[in-house]
């Protein structure tokens, strides 16, 4: 069954002013990019998306994944990947170990070979026992996308993943990110500032305004 | 860095110095006052020799391990329960705006004295007090007080009660003073979401993800509750059992007796207590390193739930039923203060009368006068000396070192009864009689790390451009400090300010202690009175300590608020002039 | 008038011509250096700081300490500072810290409260100044040739190093709403308290009332013959003699106290506010008008009565002193000379200001001094004047050591 993320007949307000309104289906391995001026409603998606829509907004709409209704879901229980500009990584945990929090339970030794193989395909091998903040820019980036794949996420959400990486780091990592989203066959939703970001993803663009509408919710 | 050679440079140089005498050399020498009579040299009753005699008393006094057992006990289980709780209320309302209510509502505790306090909850506690004053006699059946033994329980539970109660705003406070750090808390708060986005729930997410990065943060002010739980002398003198009491209590009562030879074996019990004390601190932290290995494990493990809801259940029970023990507590109080005559089991007075804050009011003036002089003088003293450290710092561009940092909290972290009785004696040697002084320097040996630790992180906050940027401009150092640094600070000096008000207001021994007993505040009375004969005298001064400590907070919100309407008021007038001007 | 009354005051004022005659002969006679030594201590004395260590756990007694201190600044120009002690030993090693520092001459405590083991002890530190207070004019009125009691702490010889204050006895006080008949003897004590379990209690030792309780139970326990023996120092054969006596007695007793005699309270000022709470419905008390006033005040409920035992009250006089190293210490004495006033000594008397007995002869004054002590209208809780109790005593103090520490070791830590 090919995955998909549904977002429907979505509006979110702030107060009672609408803020932005979509209507999109993403299949698996595809991305769906959102630019926008400050203001226009990205970061609002996305925390409607991952269930964490903050007091004085609203949303009408549902959310879909693999056909399966998770609007009224808790974070925790949707399984949504997110990767941010931040790579995150946590700091009282070693390289293999951030990657094992996020991975399922299951048979300890398993774990580790998994850890070990996919830090090798991603080309830091021997980084294992390495502390994060010990790492370039680029590696902590690649470790914190490791740790969303290795989760076994449905669907992924990208906020502005690559802006605070220079420019030759930065398309490397957006190939080799847009390249395993493909790969794992997941639906796909990138808020961004950069036109070539938008670009590289080679999926639809959608661009929200910052004027407020003048319906009211 | 080129280092101006001003006299404001040079002087403020020297103040990290000054700082750190003023507290180590008291503690130090406060130590040695007790050490030396500990094996027996007190010249003034002829004992000049060095003996172990000391020592052997007091192993031999009846009670003696029960005495180290509830002193250890009672601050172990104190200091675990308001940790645990503190832990629980953040995981269980780290994304609630529950957790800024409950620190509004748990914050003025902070900085209710320790006496008041213990006061307020033997009030509730007490088989005639308001607890079962509500629940008489319609459920208990109970026409006269029970004769339960609370407080004062030889299982030290009222006690822990108190301790828990009292301990657990100042870590919680601590707790959400480190996630207000603009990086710390929103790299928390973002790695918190990015748990739960790995299908971590939120309670889960806190503890494998929160808790690890935030302990480093609290593990100071734990361990100064630590070491202060398990010396302190109020709450234990109120709400402890006393046959036998612990041992901070039994040294005091020792170090009082008529019977000028207990004085050695007081000493010796102030070593045991320093040796106590430290043996605490040993054991949290092997503690700490003991979970700290056998959980490591468990965080990456890839297990998302453990009963999360249960324990959410749990936190959110627990949390009303300490709100409501601490409003029951207050309201009790306020009750008292105004009661006639309110026979058990009555759940109200029969009349309230005013006589009891009347013949208070009268008879307070020159303990409230003592209090506020000597916390202002104590507090004016902190703020700059740690002022000019803080600058210092600057000018130097490195923060202190470590042990510099660690030299600063001595005093929170070695029980204050070890070293105050040999702080007197080292007073008389210098030949420091006057009394005022003597409890003004005791204070700010309490006072001074509080308003460190409050004004530290604002200063090194401070952006250094404005510096550069007005040194640039030619701006002497000193203009710098006080045109361009000082008025920004102005909100974090006031609070640091208050802290100081409120930490100077409780302190008891050092007052008791330094001044000879000469000088009375507030809190002197009030514990005085809180074995007294009046509840209702008694909640008054309770209620004073309580309220003198709000006045100097609220004072402290206020101020900046005023200072910057009136800034924006004038701004708005010499605007609205420029426009009628043609 | 009646004619009583009359007749009464003329045989007073007849005894007051008598001694104001001895008192001009002897002035005139022996001592016109003693009055020259009094009017240097006028003279050095006055517009100092006084500062008196003095228990502060009663408001009653604060309020009569400020209103002493009114007085003096009015006749004197002297500061009296009331420093309010919990317990009269922190006084005390106050001054042996001031003596092992080597401030010899300029101590921070003038005027000190003080009787019982706290003067024994200091007496024997020579920590107090020796031979002052019958050098003070108003002694005199104490009538000290006859009445042999003010010179002495409890038994043992003062020799000038205190004056005399007040005097108090043991009183008992119990809530009528919760019983009918209060026990009236120490035995009556121990069957009262198998029927009432858990209503009375007495605080710890070192507490004074609590080892006033201890004391009043010993020699009340101790058969007749014996009783002499308390009244010398103790000794290894009299304690193992007379003791067990008042062991046998608490060990019956204790079971029976609030708390099941587990947790005793630590001042005696504890047990009035447990009455108050209707939690103990018997207490005891060193200063008797304190329960009126507390009544008064809604401390206590209104149903409290006072009573003394019928086999004997515990009585003793309290003084003040002066320490060795006192910073003013002719200050000190013309505020002690002033407490022996008959002014302060009747004001002090008057229940609703402290109720505290005086230690002036009142067959001595002038009549019209000696009707400023009459009582007037007296409240439903306070004693009642003309109750019967044989005074008793005080034991030697050496007593008490011996006391607390076996208390301590049997009782204090379970």
């Amino acid at each position: 069954m090919q995955s998909s993320l549904n977002i429907k007949q979505l509006t979110i307000c702030r107060e009672s002013t609408p803020l932005l309104s979509i209507n999109e289906c993403i299949t698996g391995g595809e991305v769906l990019s959102i630019m926008g001026p400050s203001g226009s409603g990205k970061s609002t998606l996305l925390n409607w998306l991952t269930g964490m829509l903050p007091h004085g907004f609203s949303a009408k709409g549902s959310l879909f994944l693999n056909e399966q209704n998770i609007t009224q879901l808790a974070s925790h229980q949707r399984h949504v990947g997110l990767l941010y500009q931040d790579p995150l990584l946590f700091p009282h945990l070693n390289v293999a170990d951030n990657i094992a929090f996020a991975m399922p339970k299951g048979n300890k030794k398993q774990r580790i070979e998994k850890i070990n193989d996919s830090l090798k395909q991603l080309g830091l091998e021997g980084m294992a026992a390495r502390h994060p903040q010990s790492l370039s820019g680029g590696q902590q980036a690649r470790v914190a996308l490791l740790r969303v794949l290795l989760s076994e996420p449905k669907a992924i959400l990208l906020d502005e993943p690559f802006s605070k990486l220079d420019a030759t780091l930065r398309e490397d990592t957006r190939e080799l990110v847009f390249a395993q989203i493909r790969q794992h066959q997941l639906p796909a939703l990138m808020v961004t500032h950069d036109i070539s970001d938008a670009h590289a993803a080679a999926g639809k663009i959608i661009t929200l305004s910052a004027d407020e509408q003048e319906t009211r919710c | 860095m080129i280092q101006p050679r001003d006299l404001f440079t040079q002087s403020i140089q020297l103040s990290p110095a000054l700082l750190m005498a003023l507290l180590v050399i008291p503690v130090v020498g406060g130590l040695i006052g007790v050490l030396l009579p500990a094996f027996g040299y007190i010249p003034a009753l002829d004992k000049t020799t060095f003996t172990l005699s000391g020592f052997y008393s007091l192993f031999n006094t009846a009670g003696f391990g029960t005495m180290l057992l509830l002193s250890a006990v009672s601050s172990l289980v104190s200091t675990l329960l308001a940790f645990t709780i503190t832990v629980l209320i953040l995981a269980c309302y780290f994304n609630s705006p529950w957790l800024y209510r409950i620190q509004r509502l748990l914050g003025p505790i902070l900085v209710i004295p320790h006496a008041a306090a213990a006061i307020a909850i033997s009030f509730l506690i007490t088989p005639s007090g308001m607890m079962s004053r509500l629940f008489s006699p319609w459920l208990t059946q109970w026409q006269s007080p029970a004769d339960w033994l609370l407080p004062h329980d030889p299982w030290a539970i009222s006690m822990i009660l108190g301790l828990t109660l009292k301990e657990l705003p100042f870590l919680l406070l601590m707790a959400l003073g480190a996630l207000a750090q603009a990086d710390l808390g929103e790299k928390l708060r973002a790695q918190h979401k990015v748990a739960m986005s790995l299908g971590y729930c939120p309670m889960t997410a806190f503890f494998k993800v929160v808790l690890p990065n935030l302990y480093p943060f609290l593990r100071l002010p734990i361990l100064a509750v630590l070491a202060y739980a398990s010396a302190s002398v109020e709450i234990p003198l109120i709400l402890g059992p006393n046959a036998p009491p612990t041992l901070a209590v039994a040294i005091m009562q020792w170090f009082n007796d008529v019977d000028l030879t207990l004085r050695i074996q007081a000493s010796a019990g102030a070593i045991m207590q320093l040796l106590l004390t430290m043996t605490l601190l040993l054991s949290w932290w092997l503690l700490e390193k003991l979970i700290k290995r056998f959980s490591y494990n468990s965080l990456i493990n890839g297990r998302r739930e453990y009963a999360g809801q249960l324990i959410m259940r749990f936190t959110q029970l627990l949390t009303v039923i300490l709100l409501t023990v601490i409003m029951l507590s207050l309201i009790g109080l306020i009750l008292w203060s105004f009661a006639g005559y309110w026979r058990f089991p009555d759940a109200l007075p029969s009349q309230f009368v005013l006589l009891h804050w009347q013949h208070a009011l009268q008879h307070m003036q020159t303990p409230l006068l003592n209090t506020i002089t000597i916390g202002f003088i104590a507090t004016f003293v902190a703020v700059i000396l740690t002022l000019s450290t803080l600058e210092a710092e600057q000018l130097r561009a490195r923060n202190l070192s470590n042990f510099a940092s660690l030299l600063i909290y001595l005093p929170m972290l070695i029980p204050s009864i070890a070293f105050l009785f040999g702080l007197v004696w080292l007073q008389e040697q210098v030949g420091s009689h006057h009394a005022y002084f003597n409890v003004i320097f005791g204070h700010l040996l309490f006072v001074l790390p509080y308003v460190f630790l409050s004004l530290a992180s604002s200063y090194r906050r401070l952006d250094p451009r404005f510096s550069y940027l007005a040194a640039s401009l030619g701006v002497t150092p000193s203009k710098v400090f006080l045109r361009v640094k000082l008025p920004q600070l102005l909100a974090p000096i006031l609070i640091a300010f208050a802290l100081g008000l409120a930490v100077s207001f409780s302190q008891y021994l050092p007052t008791l202690l330094s001044g000879g007993g000469r000088i009375n505040t507030i809190t002197t009375e009030a514990v005085a009175l809180a074995g007294g004969a009046s509840r209702r005298v008694s909640a008054v001064y309770a209620l004073m300590q309580m309220l003198l400590p709000a006045m100097a907070f609220l004072l402290a919100w206020f101020i900046p608020k005023l200072v910057f309407t009136k800034q924006n008021a004038a701004h708005y007038v010499s605007t609205s002039s420029t426009k009628t001007t043609p | 008038m009646t004619s009583s009354n009359y007749l009464l005051l003329q045989a007073r004022r007849m005894q007051f011509y008598a001694l104001l005659f001895s008192v001009m002969l002897s002035l005139v006679f022996s001592s016109n250096s003693t009055a020259k030594q009094w009017q240097s201590v006028l003279d050095n004395g006055q517009n100092h700081n006084v500062y008196f260590h003095a228990w502060g756990g009663d408001p009653q007694i604060n309020s009569y300490i400020q209103w002493l201190a009114q007085q003096v600044k009015r006749q004197y120009n002297i500061d009296l500072h009331h420093i309010k002690l919990t317990d009269t030993s922190e006084a005390v090693s106050r001054v042996l810290a001031e003596r092992s520092a080597g401030n010899h001459s300029d101590g921070k405590i003038d005027l000190i409260w003080i009787n019982g083991a706290n003067f024994a002890a200091m007496a024997k530190h020579g920590l107090l100044t020796p031979d002052w207070a019958n050098q003070l004019p108003n002694f005199a009125l104490t009538n000290p040739s006859h009445n042999p009691a003010v010179s002495l702490d409890f038994g043992v010889p003062t020799q000038g190093m205190e004056s005399p204050w007040g005097q108090a006895a043991l009183t008992f006080y119990y809530d009528s709403a919760a019983m009918t008949a209060p026990p009236k003897t120490i035995n009556q004590l121990l069957s009262w308290s198998a029927q009432h379990q858990g209503r009375f209690t007495y605080p710890r030792p070192p507490d004074f009332i609590g080892v006033s309780f201890l004391k009043y139970a010993l020699i009340s326990l101790t058969p007749k013959a014996q009783q002499s023996l308390l009244y010398q120092p103790v000794s290894k054969q009299s304690a193992a003699l007379l003791l067990p006596n008042l062991w046998q007695f608490l060990d019956a007793l204790h079971p029976n106290l609030w708390r099941s005699g587990q947790y005793f309270v630590s001042s005696s000022t504890a047990l009035r506010r447990l009455v108050g709470d209707t939690e103990l419905s018997l207490a005891l008390t060193f200063s008797a008008s304190e329960v009126p006033a507390a009544v008064a005040r809604f401390d206590l409920p209104t149903s409290i009565r006072s009573y003394a035992m019928s086999d004997g009250s515990l009585s003793n006089i309290h003084f003040v002193a002066i320490p060795y190293n006192a910073a003013n210490a002719d200050s000190a004495k013309l505020v002690a000379n002033f407490m022996l006033s008959v002014n302060a000594q009747a004001k002090k008397q008057h229940p609703e200001i402290w109720g505290d007995n005086t230690v002036l002869d009142l067959a001595t004054l002038h009549p019209e001094q000696a009707a400023q002590f009459q009582l007037s209208n007296p409240h439903p809780s306070s004693l009642a004047p003309n109750h019967h109790s044989p005074a008793l005593a005080e034991p030697h103090p050496s007593w008490v050591k011996v006391i607390e520490q076996q208390w301590l070791t049997r009782y204090g830590a379970q």
